[in-house]
């Protein structure tokens, strides 16, 4: 019989991953992971491709229990790692033996922890993804009771002292500060918005709790269109800032419909997208006006960083006799 | 900067960090459309590193790519090339085309699954029977498959003026959803948020999500609204849409 995972609290937990790339012509939204940046990490740190599914957990606790013994590695926003009890590290690979019960709780300064399972485990696909995708109602959010197969068997990672971490890796890890400055470059109809356009950036706007992986409504000075006109639909990237007629601002996040015709005023970054993931419905965010060259470089040395990690934990794993998953 | 091409010109914008729109001005919207697809084409046949996705609309092409992989001077010079390249009356006219297929919709307007109908009405300065007299008076063009989730997006029906979006879009359209905006028609095969005004809904099943692609209409095919009254719904409903033969 397989080897599973088996879900004891579920809270709110999809299996995700990167994303439905590709699919934009036919209609189909992106998707996946809403911080790109601590997902890819967790899957590196399993020695996994980048766009193998692992968990999302959003807000609420969560705990698992492995059939067989498994390595795991656990990002995103900070919370309390524990297995059978003992604190361990976030942002490392973290072996978890056979029945124990792995718990992640506490979740704060953010909104979403992924955790990764050397191997990763077997997941439904559509259309090239298994990230859900709530318009097309696939891609169904875990349960208590859930069992997840698991795709490879793991070795035992023997230790003689287990409460001393097996690695240290020095995965890059983003800041969670516990207010949020979300970097944006101009959008394409800047112009349309005269003078009004600095309100963007001159004082916070308010997450409201019609908010999620589709996008983020936010209420504030919101800047108005001096240019009149229905724009034809047409596709808009990831992170638009639209400004509809009415009281708030639309930022699209990864779910987004590929088509819309509202102004797009700014874009929000690369990087300010896996940011954003993590902001609450109440709080409030400011933007921060960058460049397109400080928002590549910026992008850049994150995934300079990830493909740095991506040789250590292949290094680490050697020296361990750990096998690199297959198709990585 | 612009590329001209036959009467008129293509600018490309930078959409942030990873992305492109390409638009054009100056042609009719019969020649832009075919261009932006075209162009389209061109792009996915080159396969160019870090690009990931292409969606051509009426006038308009977004080229979204992975900043990490290639940059927006790469994929502009691309675009340039192949837009100069397709930017010619004969170019354009051989670009390949599909012969167009014809779906024929059923529609109940007004009331619960046509909520903004006398809105519409009143906006156009038109009575609710001569708008729906109007939406399915005629075929409409796909153009392209947009949001959400595959969304035929048509040409607009002859309506006196522009339909304008709503000033907060709703959380929830239901599927089947048949709605106008601006020039443009659409119907949702999902229930999903939206902002354009509803006239009505059809009972057909739009997508399929276990076929590939999930949509049996391509740009270029024609939609057929037809009214059916409410006692029709059952008639008509969770049936497939299909082309009609002959």
């Amino acid at each position: 019989m397989a080897d599973t995972l088996t879900v004891r609290t579920a809270g709110i937990t999809t299996v995700q991953d990167l994303g439905r790339v590709g699919r934009s012509r036919y209609g189909l939204p992106a998707n996946g992971a809403v911080d790109q940046h601590s997902a890819r990490v967790a899957n590196v740190l399993c020695g996994n491709d980048e766009h193998a599914p692992l968990l999302e957990i959003t807000a609420l606790d969560f705990a698992c229990t492995p059939s067989s013994d498994i390595l795991v590695a656990v990002t995103g926003a900070p919370a309390d790692l524990t297995v059978d009890g003992a604190t361990r590290p976030q942002w490392e690979p973290v072996p978890v033996p056979a029945g124990a019960t792995l718990r992640v709780t506490g979740i704060r300064r953010g909104l979403r922890v992924y955790l990764a399972v050397l191997g990763s485990f077997e997941a439904d696909y559509l259309q090239g993804s298994c990230a859900p995708d709530t318009i097309l109602g696939f891609g169904p959010a875990l349960r208590d009771g859930d069992e997840l197969a698991l795709r490879t068997a793991c070795p035992s990672l023997d230790h003689p002292f287990s409460r001393i971490p097996l690695f240290r890796l020095n995965a890059p890890v983003p800041r969670f500060p516990t207010s949020w400055t979300i970097d944006v470059t101009d959008g394409p109809d800047r112009a349309d918005f005269g003078d009004t356009g600095r309100r963007l950036f001159e004082a916070p706007f308010t997450v409201s709790p019609q908010s999620n992986h589709i996008g983020l409504r936010l209420r504030g000075d919101v800047p108005r269109r001096v240019t009149q006109g229905e724009v034809l639909s047409r596709g808009v990237p990831i992170g638009a800032v639209e400004v509809p007629a009415g009281d708030e601002l639309l930022v699209l996040h990864r779910g987004r419909g590929v088509t819309a015709g509202y102004p797009v005023l700014a874009v929000v970054t690369a990087t300010g997208l896996s940011a954003l993931g993590h902001v609450r419905p109440g709080q409030s965010i400011r933007f921060r006006h960058r460049t397109l060259d400080q928002a590549i470089t910026a992008h850049r040395a994150q995934r300079g960083a990830v493909d740095a990690l991506r040789t250590r934990v292949r290094t680490a794993f050697d020296a361990l006799r750990i096998p690199v998953p297959a198709g990585t | 900067m612009k590329v001209h091409v036959l009467d008129g010109h293509v600018t490309i914008a930078d959409c942030g960090d990873s992305a492109l729109a390409a638009k054009v001005a100056g042609l009719d919207a019969e020649d832009a459309w075919r261009f932006v697809h075209a162009l389209a084409d061109a792009l996915d046949a080159v396969r160019l590193t870090g690009v990931h996705g292409v969606v051509p609309t009426y006038d308009t092409l977004l080229v979204e790519f992975d900043c990490a992989r290639t940059d927006h001077d790469t994929v502009r010079g691309v675009l340039r090339h192949e837009a100069t390249r397709i930017g010619t009356r004969s170019a354009l006219d051989s670009a390949r085309t599909t012969p167009p297929r014809r779906f024929v919709v059923p529609v109940v307007y007004g009331g619960e699954h046509g909520p903004d109908l006398p809105d519409v009405a009143t906006q156009l300065g038109l009575t609710e029977s001569e708008v729906v007299a109007i939406h399915s008076g005629s075929d409409l063009t796909v153009r392209c498959l947009g949001a959400p989730a595959g969304a035929p997006m048509m040409d607009g029906p002859a309506f006196p003026g522009p339909v304008p979006r709503l000033a907060s879009p709703r959380t929830r359209v239901e599927p089947g959803a048949v709605a106008v905006a601006g020039r443009q028609a659409v119907i949702c095969p999902m229930p999903s948020p939206g902002g354009w005004p509803l006239l009505g809904r059809t009972p057909l099943r739009v997508l399929d999500l276990h076929s590939d692609p999930i949509t049996v209409y391509r740009p270029g095919d024609t939609f057929r609204f037809v009214p059916i009254t409410p006692d029709q719904w059952d008639d008509h409903a969770d049936a497939p849409l299909a082309a009609c033969h002959g």
